[in-house]
């Protein structure tokens, strides 16, 4: 750099000036990223609760306020609420329903928004104008969203458009009383119908940028294939699908995380229900820890979902590697 | 970035006529299913409660005949609510904005223009930058207890401050990516420059660097400034009373009076217009900052 041979002065001022430049950041994350972590990894192994823990509020029953617990400071050092993690049935079933909001979610998510960016990098009158259409539910409050797919899969006809549509549309199938879909009240259909309004809401990201990479792909590509006899289905699977393998590894990975996240379109659709069929990781944790005030348990169970979002990311990241050195090893 | 965007088809006219109309069925499908529910909620909020539940009804004069009511009581009778919740949503979304932007823009310069090295850990830049990253994707779960216990400890519970620290927090990660990205296209020759000319790093930063990231700076604006506005589960936790935003306020309305969807619906739209007129004015920007580092993967 040219700044090497500059003064005295400025190689100093360039020593301090790095660390006041990247300090802020790293400062802030330590204290409001890595602090809480470590500290809610200790919490998970104590049994505190809201108001004090199981053993201080024996002892205060007892008329003993200090010097109880580990070390005095009014709690016990306990690997027990690991332990009910493995018999506690509603966890299991929360995980289980997380695990399928993200990996049918994602599923539907890129498939849809691999069409539409497909469609969208196909000139044709009015695309600017389509795009920015197709872009309006991510600007929606992820609450907004969900109050509106309540709305929608509201399954009586006289209040909700589409089951009035799927009632009129079974009758013209020859049904005698239409298609009429129990959404939100069947453990079966709930789950679906939160997919649906997380996927109505986030396929936009998805279609945004692949269409971002695909609109990279320089067009020599695609002319040298067309000259080679390629017809449009050849190209889209041999040309575009490999070359957007990495930007669509991207793509699943940012929206599967995300997803692991989803509290606010369960609780203002079903609240969890019906029973805990549509409950999520980060509800239950929630309820455990605001509305039962069991700051162990709950915290024993949000490292539960780190551990599984770490293990999704490690698992997902190697096999992209292998896929994409595999495209390149075929020469596509 | 080529946006030629010739795709499948070589030239429009090459296209045979039922790709076109594939084509456009596709995309008229498409935009209906984004646009309607948006139609349902405009509708809805000048329906009677009456057109509400015994329905479906569609075309407003045709259907049933809209009123001004709920607009009305939004912001007649409960117009102190409305503007107090709307105002704590601005005031914590600009908040963490105007922080996030100032410190990932400076943590982005640092990373794309000095080389750091955390010894202890064997750190380069691009390992910090992951790490920093990486703080993005930690679900936001694991910090509701450790949270909860911070926040009461520093009374920061139903403030802005609270919930501006939080919203910043969480912010920081992706302002940093994307502007170290923006930053490393950033030719170094003018900055250089200016410093044989007796500019400090500072100075050059602010009159120099800043300017040339504009679009970088805004895209990092949009994203912070939704996510803040936008944002449920913290908002929830952290506040009771003064501090409620937006979300907060809509989720809410599930039990006050049974579900008023004509309410809900004008509430709904409140919120969500601003974060639309904003995305609409600047969607070149989103598509920019979004796909910065994206592409190049």
């Amino acid at each position: 750099m040219a700044i090497a041979s500059g003064s005295m002065s400025t190689v100093r001022e360039d020593r301090i000036m790095k660390r006041v430049f990247l300090s802020p950041a790293v400062i802030i994350l330590l204290a409001l990223s890595i602090f809480p972590l470590l500290w809610s990894l200790g919490i998970s192994f104590t049994d505190m609760q809201r108001g004090g823990s199981t053993i201080a509020r024996q002892a205060a029953s007892q008329g003993i306020t200090e010097g109880v617990g580990f070390l005095g400071m009014g709690f016990e050092l306990t690997g027990r609420n690991y332990q009910r993690l493995l018999v506690d049935g509603r966890l299991h079933s929360t995980v289980r329903n997380t695990m399928f909001y993200v990996f049918l979610g994602v599923a539907i998510q890129y498939v849809i928004g691999l069409g539409l960016a497909t469609v969208l990098n196909q000139p044709f009158r009015g695309r600017n104008i389509v795009r920015v259409i197709f872009l309006m539910p991510m600007m929606m409050t992820p609450v907004a969203a969900a109050y509106t797919g309540r709305m929608f899969f509201d399954s009586n006809p006289l209040r909700s458009p589409l089951a009035d549509f799927l009632r009129d549309f079974g009758k013209l199938l020859g049904l005698e009383r239409g298609i009429s879909v129990p959404w939100f009240t069947d453990t079966g259909w709930a789950p679906i119908a939160i997919i649906i309004i997380d996927a109505w809401q986030w396929i936009p990201f998805m279609t945004l940028i692949l269409l971002a990479g695909m609109q990279a792909i320089p067009d020599d590509i695609y002319e040298a294939a067309r000259v080679d006899g390629a017809n449009i289905l050849q190209i889209f699977w041999r040309v575009t699908v490999p070359i957007l393998l990495p930007i669509s590894l991207t793509v699943i990975l940012i929206r599967g995380l995300e997803i692991f996240k989803i509290i606010d379109v369960v609780v203002v659709t079903t609240g969890g229900g019906p029973g805990s069929a549509t409950e999520s990781l980060t509800l239950y944790i929630f309820e455990q820890a605001l509305s039962n005030g069991n700051y162990g348990y709950a915290s024993a169970i949000a490292y539960v979902l780190l551990v599984l979002v770490i293990i999704f990311a490690t698992i997902f990241l190697a096999l992209g590697r292998r896929w994409i050195r595999g495209s390149v090893e075929r020469g596509e | 970035m080529r946006t030629t965007g010739k795709g499948l088809f070589r030239r429009r006219s090459r296209r045979p006529l039922w790709g076109s109309a594939l084509l456009y069925a596709i995309v008229v499908f498409w935009c209906f299913i984004v646009l309607f529910p948006f139609y349902w909620l405009v509708t809805t909020s000048v329906k009677r409660p009456i057109d509400v539940s015994r329905g479906p009804n569609y075309i407003p004069y045709v259907d049933f005949q809209p009123i001004p009511d709920h607009w009305e009581e939004m912001f007649g009778t409960q117009r102190e609510s409305t503007e107090r919740h709307f105002r704590n949503s601005l005031v914590s979304a600009i908040g963490s904005t105007i922080l996030s932007v100032v410190i990932g823009a400076m943590a982005g310069y640092g990373l794309s223009r000095f080389r750091y090295y955390w010894g202890r850990l064997g750190w380069d830049n691009d390992n910090i930058a992951f790490w920093i990253i990486s703080q993005r994707f930690l679900p936001p779960a694991i910090f509701i207890v450790p949270f909860v216990l911070l926040y009461n400890f520093f009374s920061l519970i139903d403030t802005y401050g609270g919930l501006i620290i939080a919203y910043t927090m969480f912010n920081i990660p992706f302002a940093v990516w994307i502007m170290r990205d923006f930053f490393n296209g950033l030719p170094v020759d003018l900055e250089e420059s200016a410093r044989v000319d007796g500019a400090t790093r500072w100075g050059a930063f602010i009159r120099i660097v800043l300017p040339l990231s504009a679009p970088g700076l805004v895209a990092v604006a949009i994203f912070s400034f939704i996510f803040a506005w936008n944002e449920y589960l913290f908002a929830l936790m952290l506040t009771n009373f003064n501090a409620i935003t937006m979300p907060v306020l809509i989720a809410g309305q599930n039990n006050t009076r049974g579900i008023e969807w004509w309410f809900i619906s004008a509430l709904t739209l409140m919120a969500v217009v601003p974060v639309i007129i904003m995305g609409l004015l600047l969607e070149r920007f989103i598509t920019r900052g979004l796909t910065a580092g994206a592409v190049k993967g």
